[in-house]
């Protein structure tokens, strides 16, 4: 029942993987263990995962929650053009960027998790989602001159509402114009 | 703003010392297993291999179960429902507790996932130290089979290994599915993936299975550090051996272990099956068939709908949830009442706003389009309505209304529907009600809104006129946009219209006049509506203004 978004899940997969990669990347090169060379490379691959993944994409219908100081991320995701929009790209980066992460134990975690965000963001991408960039709204403010009603045309005295009032015996007698023509039948 | 000790207490004690009792069980819970496998007889050789990671591990275990069995109390609604309405809770101050059911949920789920993480590091280091510290002394004890076995083949081949993993890749898929922004986006995302709990919890209760981490089950004959018949004493060698002691010290037998019994089903089966007991009674209690009575529509893009159902009770303030088959079959969506049945009508009513795909389907089943039917006309029967499946009524914080003295309503658009049940409480059922005085705060963008429950408040406004009872309801209406110059002009509904204000509450004011008419009385603040206000009245309701009147905060949770 109606439209599901995806590649928001995808992106929240995408950017918790992307701090597991990190953390177990830290944790493998503190530690010197077997393999650090790998726990390095996590340590990068899981940062950048995290930069692009860090601003959320605009939704369909209905209002984007920003993620708080998102708009430079945004800006920055966005001048890579339809590299960044398409999700075919980002399903087949993350895969790629996942397999050399299963090759030590501390980033294996970070390798799985990234594999799934990897399958959803294909999922998405099938389904022709795209992402937008959520940019701030330029506020059109009403010019004040529209909001206030017309000023009256007859200086005062002005006579009752009654008299003012066109009648339809007295059309030219009037104290206006009608813009459009009125019949005297018309309700 | 000031806070005041007084009103914090009453409006934020409660949950604050809920909290620190929390807080103080797991802590007590992580301290005790961390002391005993460090400490304990019967791990000595296991902390030798292991070293710390075996007490980091263990000591989040246990706090993981105890956090599992605690996190699926919060949820059984009906079981909450109960303790709310037939007042066992009897104190308010505990019942108020009630109102934060969820945030407990989601304090819980934190800690799961926290302590998941600690627990899944420290085990990772085990399994490094098993691989690399292979004992060839005490063959019983190793998970590895031989030195140096590849950590990660040690993970694929062992059945705490495979459940670990497959409970993390849940535990992943729940946690990211959960923010709240997937929530109010894609709700159907985060209710497919929470209940896969089922098979977490199913996984859960299996993964101690295999026995990874054993104990020693022969400690009086065995005492840990002591000498094997072919091993002399590294300390002793040197100086004057003293047969005595060294012969105490000699072991009778070698070290026997023994793999732990699984205990994690003993926390958690307990709330599992309460849990799934109150999921099937509740799956019964909405098959039970509703007949649709009439639908009419308002403005403001609000229809009503009401209903019919056997046995229904509910009281003022409660809500249902909705199940359409017609629209989805697995979609729930919860609304609350606006009419209550009683003794003498047994209808009851719901208003919905139609936003979102799934109220719109809904609407074009029970209504023609618009535009071929008057507007405000009511359906005549030749329609066939779809069927609906009522699951509830739920109990929620607008309950408490009538069990105030005086009691301050705020309501933000169609955020009224809680409070138009009370009023009909009011109109139609009086009882004798501890509720003295009624401040009724109703805020709109939209002047056509008012009209949803217009005869609704001058009947009651003309009710208590008549008996006298002028002061009982004070009525204030707010329209907040100010574009466009607005008023009711019908004559019947000239108590409303009188009492319009044009542009958003000053609620400074308004507290200060409640506080000034009810000096020394505790005032029930119940709002429901955007996040703003209710932040606005939260922290007016903390602060230190109000000499004498305490006001204490409810918040319906409208999601």
């Amino acid at each position: 029942m109606g439209k599901i978004e995806w590649a928001m899940w995808a992106n929240e997969q995408a950017l918790a993987a992307g701090l597991i990669l990190l953390t177990g990347g830290i944790v493998g090169v503190a530690g010197t263990f077997r393999g650090w060379q790998f726990a390095a490379y996590a340590i990068a691959a899981g940062a950048f995962v995290c930069l692009l993944e860090y601003p959320r994409g605009k939704r369909n219908k209905g209002t984007s929650v920003e993620r708080t100081g998102q708009y430079c991320f945004t800006v920055c995701v966005k001048s890579f053009g339809p590299v960044t929009r398409n999700y075919y790209v980002r399903a087949f980066l993350h895969a790629a960027i996942c397999v050399p992460g299963g090759f030590m134990l501390a980033t294996v975690l970070g390798c799985v998790c990234l594999g799934i965000a990897s399958l959803i963001y294909l999922g998405a991408a099938i389904r022709g989602e795209q992402w937008e960039p959520i940019l701030p709204r330029t506020a059109t403010r009403k010019a004040v001159g529209e909001s206030i009603k017309q000023p009256p045309q007859n200086p005062p005295p002005r006579p009752p509402a009654e008299m003012r009032r066109k009648r339809a015996e007295d059309l030219e007698g009037a104290a206006y114009v009608n813009p459009v023509d009125v019949t005297a039948n018309e309700e | 703003m000031v806070l005041s000790f007084k009103s914090w207490v009453a409006n934020e004690g409660g949950k604050h010392f809920v909290l620190v009792l929390w807080l103080g069980a797991n802590t007590w819970l992580f301290l005790r297993t961390f002391l005993t496998y460090s400490t304990g007889q019967q791990y000595y050789y296991l902390y030798k291999m292991l070293g710390l990671g075996l007490c980091i591990s263990r000591a989040s275990a246990s706090v993981l179960n105890l956090n599992c069995s605690l996190v699926l109390l919060p949820m059984c609604r009906s079981l909450l429902t109960c303790l709310r309405g037939t007042h066992t809770v009897s104190s308010r101050r505990t019942r108020r507790l009630l109102d934060k059911s969820k945030t407990f949920h989601v304090v819980c789920g934190v800690a799961i996932c926290i302590f998941s993480v600690v627990h899944v590091s420290a085990h990772l280091v085990n399994i490094v130290n098993f691989s690399a510290g292979y004992s060839e002394d005490l063959p019983g004890l190793n998970l590895a089979r031989y030195r140096g076995e590849d950590p990660r083949m040690i993970i694929l081949t062992t059945v705490p290994g495979v459940t670990g993993v497959i409970l993390v890749v849940i535990l992943f898929l729940m946690f990211t599915a959960s923010s709240y922004c997937i929530r109010v986006s894609n709700y159907e995302i985060f209710w497919y993936t929470h209940n896969l709990f089922i098979v977490f919890y199913i996984i859960l209760m299996l993964h101690m299975v295999g026995g990874a981490l054993k104990y020693q089950s022969n400690v009086d004959a065995h005492p840990p550090g002591c000498l094997s018949a072919n091993q002399s004493s590294p300390v002793l060698q040197g100086e004057e051996l003293e047969t005595g002691s060294d012969e105490e010290r000699r072991c009778k037998e070698e070290a026997r272990f023994h793999p732990h019994y699984p205990q994690t089903w003993m926390w958690v089966s307990g709330p599992l099956c309460l849990y799934c007991a109150e999921r099937f009674y509740r799956y019964i209690r909405s098959s039970d068939p509703v007949t649709i009575v009439t639908v009419i529509r308002h403005p403001c893009d609000v229809i009503e709908v009401r209903m019919l159902k056997r046995d229904f009770k509910a009281h003022p303030g409660q809500y249902i949830v909705l199940n359409c088959p017609g629209v989805s079959s697995f979609e729930n969506h919860p609304f609350t009442l606006t009419t209550c049945p009683t003794e003498e009508k047994e209808t009851f009513g719901i208003h919905l706003r139609i936003v979102g795909d799934w109220t719109e389907r809904f609407t074009e089943l029970l209504l023609p389009k618009p535009g071929v039917e008057s507007e405000i006309l009511p359906m005549v029967q030749q329609r066939r309505y779809p069927k609906l499946c009522v699951d509830g009524p739920f109990g929620s914080s607008s309950e408490e209304v009538f069990n105030y003295e005086v009691s301050l309503c705020v309501a933000g658009g169609i955020g009224v529907t809680p409070f138009a049940c009370v009023l009909h409480a009011l109109l139609d059922g009086w009882r004798q009600f501890r509720l003295r005085r009624l401040y009724f705060v109703w805020v709109c963008r939209e002047l056509q809104s008012f009209y949803w429950f217009s005869e609704l408040l001058c009947a009651l406004h003309h009710k208590l006129w008549q008996e006298n009872r002028p002061d009982y309801l004070n009525l204030k209406l707010f329209v907040s946009q100010t574009e466009d110059l607005q008023s009711m002009s019908e004559e019947k509904y000239r108590p409303l219209s009188s009492r319009l204000s044009i542009g958003r509450p000053r609620w400074k004011l308004l507290f200060d006049e409640i506080g000034n008419a009810n000096k020394h009385k505790r005032v029930g603040v119940f709002c429901c509506g955007p996040k703003g206000i209710s932040r606005t009245l939260h922290r007016l309701c903390n602060s230190s203004r109000y000499t004498g009147v305490t006001f204490e905060f409810n918040k319906e949770s409208f999601s």
